[in-house]
């Protein structure tokens, strides 16, 4: 109780100023920023002839693929968007796609010191392998076919160095993604051979006995062929950690040893030549579980987790002179995961996925006014096999073997009405072997006021089918039995942006969302037998407001703040959700310190109390990451240097119900530099 | 805990404002950076009358069609680069071009390529444009899209067509395209 009340202080503490230094940034830079408008009109106009090609390459103006299956502006997406760029990761330091996610509007992750979670729209639920979060990589889904997983920890299938660009869609996709495509999509670009045009090596240390190394060859030959290869190893020590929970003197008074070590080896190959592209990725992860989840013994290193994943994708896009557009994808997957519980006895549980997968798309401009997408897409399982065992004694729990197969079809028009008014309506549908089959709608209306303002009404359903976890998972019905009844979750959104670019590059968006979800798939205890099992059981509703300002100059100099206040509501109980922070703010700078060789890229992220997922309070948070970054002091060498949570703060991310611990304690203070060479 | 949240709005207004007040911060719309980039492609870029020893004659650029540049492109007129002085001009039709060195090919003429290029044959222009898929129809330069950034690629076949000689430090930042076969004849 007593850390409660601190916690609640702190909340109380925080929020105020917080909202005012928002409101006075966001004075600040608006008023700068109409300085500048009037500074322009009165007619000093910079002259970019003398700047050389390799400058211009370099400027920027905003487009997005993933939001409707074609390249269009930021502006008339039916969507709101964020874009994290190659640049962005280099000068704040990004790890991993949580800490780049991290930094976006509304976005929230946890970590268990096993998987990292998205949180989103203020959901984030306990035992959700971020399944309701569609991830593609050029735009192939990398969500594997068993729980639906979105790893975006140290196991996501890609170096984060090897990023162009993250979009980020906020919103439903099913209308043309389909299942998981539920709350956002994240649409992973990666980097082109041409770009490096030789060698690339890449090392890293940081805290915790952290390493990482990177080698990446990449080139474009006369004949057009663009090749990009590459290699990395990660390899963390970990921290020695205290859980009060197990502060006994047979279990090392509370200390681990050992049991937070992090390893990856990941592959990554993309090979184009005219219209085909072919890209191949690989990766391999183990983690090991210091937290002492699903009960097993406290400070045994041998309990751990083993993921890997890979795909082939080979695709081809062609614009076949004015008559249409055409883009067919093959791709083949497998997923693997072992995981070792070490108690008496050992468990082992472990799943095997395979499938593999085609699309076509066909797009088409009919009287200049309809731009439309018509696809088809069919995914075939031929492995969802789950498998669960003790040894010593020796007993199978479960030894389950699956395929399934799935087909959606989705036809998408944007209309142009008017030249300042645009209807984007699209619609899919799946049909899954498992449940039958569903239909889901998307329709937005932009309209264009005035010179770059635009308003945004979207309406949209999205639905996530039930993945072969929630289906069949089972311990031999000794306290968890499966359920092949269940249906898809499903989801119906409104939402209102409001999106203006300045001439100067002043950004404002602000946006207003209400989300129902119904038939949310939860692990309940059945009455009738008193054993777990999956069940279309809650509805929750979900509202909230966003804000975000951001600025760039052209000396390189940029920021962006914004605050997101929102409420997440079980409506059957009437309480609000567990992990839903209800206000967040983030603070995102790049200072150019010299000349454009040096620069400092500092972020803040303040994330509101949270409840546990038995009600407690884990406290609000701020916390801090400093990265100086330098290139081009030496001819081809890039280096930086950062700090994360630079505050120290000490703070803690609830933990799903398989922890003792209600909540999980993340790093404090941490350091990396790393440096790049490129020749 | 209140004071460290305030260091960064002082920080940002401390640290940025110097830079603003300074520097000549202004925007940069699609169409100068392109206009900029065309500025550019002139110093990589040989043409066959540039022979040492004529007298340097002036760079004629022709906008066909809706022209996006607005004012971006007026601030080239009058421009020296290597001796040659460029002249900006709009094209009504693309038949009776002559001289002309650069034709900027807008999305306007989507449908009309195959023509344009039939009558701009042999007149060693430049043609570039920014619409997806006109490198392949044939157009030598094609402004395109990346992340945030102004790319463009260039369709060699096309280039040795017009007689143009393209510099590698131009090719090696460029998307290298090739002629689809529809139109590989030519």
């Amino acid at each position: 109780m007593q850390n409660n009340h601190i916690n609640m202080y702190y909340e109380k503490e925080f929020s105020l100023p917080l909202i005012l230094i928002f409101i006075i940034a966001s004075i600040i830079t608006m008023t700068v920023g109409n300085v500048f408008a009037a500074e322009q009109a009165s007619g000093s106009r910079s002259d970019l002839t003398g700047l050389n090609i390799e400058q211009l390459m370099d400027i920027e103006v905003a487009t997005v693929y993933g939001a409707s299956k074609f390249e269009q502006t930021v502006l008339e997406a039916p969507s709101s968007i964020s874009i994290v760029t190659a640049s962005d990761i280099k000068q704040y330091g990004y790890r991993t796609l949580a800490d780049i996610l991290k930094s976006i509007r509304g976005f929230y992750t946890t970590y268990d010191r096993n998987y990292d979670y998205i949180g989103i729209r203020g959901f984030s639920r306990p035992g959700d392998y971020n399944s309701r979060v569609l991830l593609l990589i050029d735009g192939h889904r990398v969500n594997d076919n068993i729980y639906g997983t979105a790893s975006i920890g140290t196991d996501f299938i890609l170096d984060v160095d090897l990023i162009e660009r993250v979009e980020i869609v906020r919103g439903p996709g099913s209308s043309l993604y389909g299942t998981n495509a539920f709350f956002g999509i994240i649409n992973v670009i990666t980097r082109n051979g041409r770009d490096i045009k030789g060698m690339e090596v890449s090392g890293e240390g940081a805290s915790f006995g952290t390493y990482k190394g990177r080698m990446t060859y990449g080139n474009q030959f006369k004949n057009g062929l663009n090749m990009l290869l590459s290699a990395s190893a990660y390899d963390s020590k970990g921290q020695s950690l205290y859980y009060k929970e197990f502060d006994t003197p047979d279990q090392n008074n509370g200390r681990t040893d050992g049991c937070d070590y992090d390893k990856y080896k990941s592959l990554f190959g993309k090979i184009s030549l005219r219209d085909v592209v072919v890209e191949g990725a690989f990766i391999t992860r183990q983690k090991g579980i210091p937290t002492s989840s699903w009960g097993t013994q406290f400070n045994e290193s041998g309990s751990k987790t083993t993921d890997n994943l890979g795909y082939v994708d080979v695709k081809y896009e062609r614009n076949f002179e004015d008559k249409f557009d055409v883009m067919a994808r093959f791709h083949y997957n497998r997923y693997k995961y072992e995981g070792t519980y070490v108690s008496t006895p050992v468990n082992k549980d472990s799943a095997l996925g395979e499938w593999w997968g085609g699309e076509l798309k066909l797009g088409k401009t009919f009287f200049e006014k309809h731009r439309m997408i018509f696809g088809i897409e069919y995914q075939d399982n031929i492995k969802q096999n789950q498998e669960n065992y003790f040894i010593n004694p020796d007993f199978t729990a479960m030894d389950d073997r699956r395929t399934s197969m799935n087909w959606g079809v989705y036809l998408q028009d944007e209309f142009t009405i008017l030249e300042n008014l645009t209807l984007n309506a699209g619609v899919r549908h799946d049909h899954y072997q498992t449940f039958g089959g569903t239909t889901n709608p998307r329709i937005a209306l932009i309209y264009n006021p005035f010179d770059t303002a635009f308003i945004k009404l979207i309406y949209g359903e999205a639905f996530r089918a039930p993945n072969a976890f929630e289906y069949y998972y089972h311990d031999g019905n000794v306290t968890t039995k499966s359920n092949k009844n269940l249906s898809p979750e499903t989801i119906k959104t409104y939402e209102l942006v409001y999106e203006q670019y300045f001439r100067n590059q002043l950004r404002l968006t602000a946006s207003g969302f209400y989300y129902k979800i119904k038939d949310l798939i939860s692990q309940q205890i059945d009455p009738a037998d008193g054993l777990l099992a999956f069940n279309n059981v809650e509805e929750v509703e979900a509202k909230g407001l966003e804000f975000e300002l951001g600025r760039k100059w052209k000396n390189g100099f940029e920021g962006r703040i914004s605050y997101t206040l929102q409420e997440t509501k079980n409506l059957d109980t009437g309480r609000l959700l567990s992990n839903s922070p209800k206000n967040m703010g983030k603070l995102n700078m790049i200072c150019p310190l010299i000349n454009k060789k040096l620069s400092a890229g500092l972020e803040l992220q303040y994330t509101g109390a949270k409840t546990t997922i038995n009600n407690n309070n884990a406290g609000g948070f701020l916390t801090g990451n400093l990265t100086l970054f330098s290139k081009d002091f030496y001819k081809g060498i890039e280096a930086s240097a950062s700090v994360y949570n630079i505050f120290d703060r000490a703070y803690n991310d609830p933990g799903g119900p398989e922890h003792v611990q209600n909540k999980i304690e993340q790093n404090g203070r941490s350091f990396r530099l790393k440096i790049t060479y490129r020749f | 805990m209140f004071y460290r949240l305030l260091i960064f709005p002082v920080f940002f207004i401390v640290i940025a404002n110097p830079f603003y007040i300074n520097a000549e911060t202004l925007k940069f719309d699609e169409y100068e950076v392109k206009a900029a980039f065309i500025y550019n492609f002139i110093k990589f870029i040989e043409w066959p009358d540039e022979l040492p020893k004529n007298r340097p004659v002036p760079i004629n650029l022709y906008v066909l069609g809706y022209d996006p540049f607005g004012k971006a492109l007026g601030s080239l007129q009058g421009k020296q680069i290597r001796g040659r002085t460029i002249n900006i001009k709009r094209a009504g039709s693309p038949k009776g071009l002559i001289n002309c060195h650069i034709l900027f090919i807008s999305s306007s003429e989507k449908q009309h390529i195959p023509e344009i290029l039939r009558s701009i044959k042999g007149l060693n222009t430049l043609t570039i444009s920014d619409t997806a898929g006109f490198a392949k129809k044939g157009i030598i330069v094609n402004f395109y899209t990346e992340g945030e950034k102004v790319r463009f690629e260039i369709n060699l076949d096309a280039a040795k067509r017009a007689n143009l000689t393209i510099s590698s430090k131009l090719l090696g930042l460029a998307k290298i395209v090739r002629d689809s076969q529809s139109i590989g004849e030519n």
